[in-house]
């Protein structure tokens, strides 16, 4: 089987193809076919996955481009890391596939919704095979475009194409550091691919300064695709996208593939001290800093896309703190926990209409099923003691103390604290209390909508024990088994394990107090008058200091250069154009239609020819 | 010259032009005897058949040696192989379009039609073969007549018949000059025979009768600008393009155009290639590039800016086609080494482009009854094939990579640069007419795709009849795999020329 993954990646391309090309106009068919075709990506996946389990990894590769001496290859690799994630993919492809039967309902373009769907997991799965850079970089990009078309679904809204042309720029800047990250080590390594570059770093052909260079190049892509700070702004707009969306790109996946590049090409960063320390500072100040915005968010996605930030934000901590595997067991933990969150954010969405958390209330006894699945993502993201988010999270916290900076740890700390207590004020403003007026009408979803939050459920639940010190760390030694990573011998000690549940209770009493007692609403309360809050609900007002530093000066630059062209340049081509239509005139003014006119031009220049022929040559008129 | 002799040429070698001759006699027999009330249709299929058979014959022919039959008169070699393929392909296609095209008020196709196209087509074939003035003459005089005819085989459309006398009138001024500069060549050699006149005009280099051998260039050149439609004598093709039925127009602009520019290489090639300027300091070819250049020069110019201002869209495609004539002339105009290749490619490319794209345009003319450009307004949205089809042929005639038009261009560009860089004057000027012909492409292809209310679409009255379907389906494939791979056609000339 294991031979055959290339197949992985081409399902959903032909599902893409069908569903656009021939099914646009039947919603019923196209929905179908979709699905069917994420069945069978998920049970390839599964089944690679379990061939890796007990096999051996696999690299094939054929000639693309011959360029002088340097031979381009195309190709795919299966190994332990990016088998998970195909497992990953396929998994919370398949479930959000399922969930959007329902949700999308009655949609017209519910067709072109599930092509999009097929088209961006295509990318998605071809980008996590991919054996070499310039393949991955191909497929980062249609990932881009995948998630690009998606947050624009509803492309009517002013706000919808927005947030898709914002996704795409703001992720785009961060390409550009990719691209040359990737082009950097070309010119250095001569090669694309991952097993060239790595052991040229192995071997010390390369120069610190390059090695330093690159990684942070290559991670400037990741802050990109992972909504890392300063270039987050774009994933909270693109809640604007249907909320399977947000559960499949914005949570599970694509923001997941930045870490995933991080991880896949970690040889680099693993030799370069300031790489690792550019990528744990990062992702430090990310976590602290979104969760602290996501604390007063009114609107239910947004709180999720933010607590999404910072969570990256964690992952991206673990792996600049040398935690390989702690970062990837969060990626996977977090992934199912999260599309979780989402997909049941979006069944109460959809039954209320509405997505003010403070307008909800009371959904628990309405909602029975949702509110139980949404209790179990948060208690899992906030790191309840035996859900899969305590022991990855655990892992981070180890990894974080274990590389020696108590700063960026105790500061993890109390970001764990507050993800508890924001994760919780959602969860006892939405579902607990007295039924408020939006919510008196909601109805449970449908059976597609709850059976893939039950199976992720299970999933949020029981992930966490794949990587544990009691029972055993199997993901750690099958990431490890084929990882070309130095690992070194840790000792945690066991007092993190206490901090860290304590840390976790308190934040979910504090909120209890704040939020479940005294249903407290920050845009009632006399604390949004306070400068605090209003500086943090608007989100630092970074989107704001980006308008007056850069889109405002390049508007400016671009009234410039309008101007120019305007004038300059318009005014040649006006010329130019006007000589041409003057000759045209010409020549159909002589094209009177009149056969003595034809005959006299053309005898006239026929005789034009000889007498500069006579002239010339001189030989007649001697 | 008694039987035995007779029968000692290689007659095999004429077996198109047998094939050909006898079904256009035997078509036209047929004709005179079967009653009135018979059906003539099956006569397009039977004479597409005869064209097909011709070039199945012309291929299998292939490997022969070169010969010549009569004194020279008839000259078998690859040069006529390449380009009688051309030809008869070109023919081919025409004939298929004609299979389906009807005039005002009679329904079915007058079977004169198709016996008139093979009897042009045989012409065509004879100027490529001819080793002699006098067949050259007749060859060119048999296609020129044919013409005529077909132009006027509307003789209830007044346009019609206007077209077709202008074309005869301008048509015998071009025959005239032509001829009046081959009688320079007579007198000035005693022969009519290539090979000999080649010969003696070498030795006439420096001696005072070598202005006259320029003298006679001019004469002959000028006087073929005719049959390509590029200046001076350009003026007729809009005139009779917009009056002749479209598959008649796809004729003139291919395969009469093919004819003309094969007749130019083989008189040039063939008499000035040992001549020497007057002066006796520059090969005559190299002395008249001059002229050949403004005569190009012109062509391309004239021939685009004036088909921006068209409205009708086979007046559009006629000073196309002279822009087209102008950029073939290109590689003359360089006297680049490469010129048989470029030119013979390039007619293939305009061939299956041009044929293609009148091919569409018949069915949309013939289905909106309007010949403006008007009538393509909303096509993708109506009959969306026609419309990709067509996209197509324009991108192809506007020589954009991924079609055959482009590696067409490109090779012509390219050696005429690689053979002398002063080329580059003229090289400039094919690359800007290129992006004028821009223009008028794409405002046919915003007309089909961007224009147009969805809701005031009409669908098409009429099915693409089949014979299209097949035209357009040839010419289609043909445009993007020579795009692709134009090794495919290449690699055939190579062998023959190897």
């Amino acid at each position: 089987m294991i031979h055959s993954a290339w197949l992985i990646p081409v399902l959903p391309l032909l599902s893409f193809l069908i569903v656009i090309l021939f099914l646009r106009n039947k919603p019923k068919l196209g929905s179908l076919v979709a699905n069917c075709f994420s069945l069978i990506t998920f049970i390839l996946a599964t089944l690679v996955l379990v061939g890796r389990l007990q096999g051996d990894s696999l690299l094939r590769e054929w000639n693309w481009l011959e360029v002088g001496s340097t031979t381009i290859t195309l190709g795919f690799e299966i190994n332990a890391l990016n088998s998970l994630m195909l497992f990953i993919v396929s998994f919370v492809s398949f479930l959000v596939n399922v969930y959007s039967l329902e949700y999308m309902e009655g949609d017209d373009r519910k067709s072109i919704f599930f092509a999009y769907l097929g088209l961006f997991t295509f990318a998605m799965l071809a980008l996590v095979i991919s054996p070499n850079l310039l393949q991955t970089y191909i497929f980062w990009e249609l990932v881009g475009l995948g998630s690009f078309l998606l947050i624009g679904f509803y492309f009517y809204k002013d706000s919808a194409r927005a947030a898709a042309k914002k996704a795409f720029i703001m992720t785009r800047i961060g390409d550009v550091g990719l691209l040359i990250g990737i082009l950097l080590l070309f010119t250095q390594v001569g090669s694309f691919e991952y097993d060239e570059i790595f052991a040229a770093v192995r071997n010390g052909e390369l120069i610190g300064s390059v090695i330093t260079a690159s990684a942070i190049l290559i991670f400037i892509g990741a802050v990109g695709k992972s909504g890392q700070f300063p270039l987050h702004t774009w994933l909270p707009d693109a809640m604007e996208g249907p909320t399977p969306v947000s559960a499949l790109i914005h949570a599970a996946t694509m923001v997941a593939a930045g870490v995933y590049l991080v991880a896949a090409t970690y040889p680099l960063f693993e030799v370069s001290q300031i790489a690792l320390t550019t990528v744990a500072v990062v992702g430090c100040f990310t976590a602290i800093f979104a969760a602290s915005i996501g604390l007063f968010q009114k609107d239910i996605k947004r709180v999720l896309a933010y607590s999404t930030v910072s969570q990256l934000g964690f992952m991206m901590l673990a792996l600049g703190t040398s935690g390989y595997v702690a970062g990837v067991f969060h990626l996977t933990t977090h992934a199912f926990f999260k599309a979780l969150l989402f997909l049941a954010a979006g069944s109460v969405i959809h039954a209320v209409h509405t997505q003010d958390i403070e307008e909800m209330g009371g959904l628990n006894k309405r909602m029975k099923i949702t509110s139980l699945v949404f209790l179990i993502g948060t208690l899992a993201i906030s790191g309840f003691p035996l859900f899969s988010g305590f022991f990855s999270k655990e892992e981070i916290l180890i990894s974080a103390w274990t590389s020696g900076n108590e700063i960026m740890f105790f500061i993890a700390l109390f970001t764990a604290f507050l993800t508890s207590l924001y994760m919780f004020r959602v969860y006892f403003l939405v579902f607990t209390g007295e039924t408020s007026e939006a919510s008196s009408h909601a109805k449970e979803s449908g059976s597609a909508i709850l059976v893939p939050m039950l199976i992720l459920a299970v999933f949020a639940v029981f992930s966490g024990f794949i990587n544990t010190h009691w029972f055993g760390t199997y993901l750690s030694d099958f990431l490890l088994e084929d990882a070309q990573i130095t690992v070194k011998e840790t000792h945690a000690p066991t007092w993190i394990l206490y901090a860290a549940t304590i840390v976790s209770l308190a934040g979910i009493f504090t909120s209890y107090l704040l939020f479940g007692k005294n249903k407290t609403k920050f845009g009632e309360s006399s604390f949004s008058k306070s400068p605090v809050y209003s500086i943090v609900y608007n989100k630092y007002y970074i989107d704001e200091i980006y308008d007056a530093i850069v889109v405002k000066p390049t508007r400016l630059f671009a009234a410039g250069l309008k101007f120019i062209e305007w004038f300059c340049v318009g005014g040649i081509m006006k010329t130019i154009s006007g000589c041409i239509q003057f000759v045209g005139w010409i020549g159909s003014r002589l094209q009177s239609g009149k056969i003595q006119t034809y005959g006299t031009i053309a005898v006239f220049i026929f005789a034009l020819f000889i007498l500069v022929y006579g002239v010339t040559n001189g030989g007649l008129l001697k | 010259m008694d039987l035995q002799t007779l029968l000692s040429f290689h007659w095999d070698t004429m077996m198109p032009e047998f094939i050909i001759l006898i079904s256009a006699t035997v078509l036209s027999l047929i004709d005179l005897f079967i009653g009135r009330s018979f059906s003539r249709k099956f006569f397009g299929w039977a004479s597409f058949i005869a064209v097909v058979a011709a070039l199945v014959s012309l291929i299998s022919l292939s490997d022969h040696g070169v010969t010549t039959i009569l004194n020279n008169s008839y000259v078998f070699d690859s040069f006529s192989i390449v380009f009688k393929a051309i030809l008869l392909i070109g023919t081919a296609l025409v004939i298929l379009m004609a299979i389906s095209d009807k005039f005002e008020n009679i329904e079915e196709v007058k079977s004169e039609y198709f016996y008139l196209l093979m009897t042009g087509l045989l012409g065509a074939m004879f100027m490529s073969s001819s080793g002699d003035l006098i067949t050259l003459f007749i060859g060119l005089e048999l296609l020129s007549i044919s013409s005529y005819i077909l132009v006027a085989i509307r003789k209830e459309n007044s346009k019609s018949n206007e077209a077709a006398m202008k074309y005869i009138i301008n048509g015998s001024i071009a025959s005239a000059i032509l001829l009046f500069g081959l009688s320079y060549i007579y007198g000035l050699t005693g022969s009519t025979d290539l090979a000999a006149v080649q010969q003696i005009v070498s030795t006439l280099s420096g001696t005072e009768l070598s202005g006259l051998l320029g003298l006679s260039f001019l004469f002959i050149i000028v006087g073929f600008t005719f049959k390509i439609a590029a200046a001076p004598f350009h003026m007729w093709a809009p005139d009779v393009y917009q009056g002749a039925s479209t598959p008649v127009a796809a004729f003139l602009s291919v395969v009469s155009k093919s004819a003309g520019f094969i007749i130019i290489i083989r008189v040039l090639l063939n008499i000035y290639a040992g001549a020497y300027s007057p002066d006796g300091q520059l090969p005559l070819l190299i002395n008249m590039q001059n002229y050949i250049f403004t005569i190009s020069a012109i062509t391309i110019i004239l021939g685009n800016a004036v088909a921006l201002m068209q409205t009708n869209i086979k007046r559009m495609f006629a000073y196309s086609s002279v822009a087209h004539a102008g950029y073939i002339l290109v590689p003359l105009a360089a006297v680049s080494p490469l010129l048989f290749e470029n030119i013979w490619f390039y007619l293939l490319a305009y061939t299956v482009t041009n044929i293609g794209a009148f091919a569409v345009i018949q069915y949309v003319v013939s289905d909106e009854n309007n010949e403006n450009i008007e009538a393509f307004r909303g096509l993708y949205k109506r009959k969306r094939s026609m419309a990709i089809a067509l996209l197509f042929f324009l991108i192809s005639l506007a020589g954009i990579p991924g079609t055959v038009g482009f590696i067409a261009k490109l090779q012509i560009i390219a050696s005429a640069l690689a053979n002398n860089p002063i080329n580059i004057t003229i090289v400039v000027i094919m690359i800007l007419g290129t992006l004028v012909s821009y223009f008028y492409y794409f405002r046919v292809i915003a007309e089909m795709f961007f224009k147009g209310d969805r809701l005031e679409l009409q669908p098409p009255k009429n099915e693409i009849p089949f014979n299209l379907i097949v035209v357009i389906g040839v010419c289609v494939a043909a445009t993007i795999v020579l795009g692709l791979m134009p090794n495919l056609a290449l690699d055939n000339f190579y062998k023959l020329f190897s």
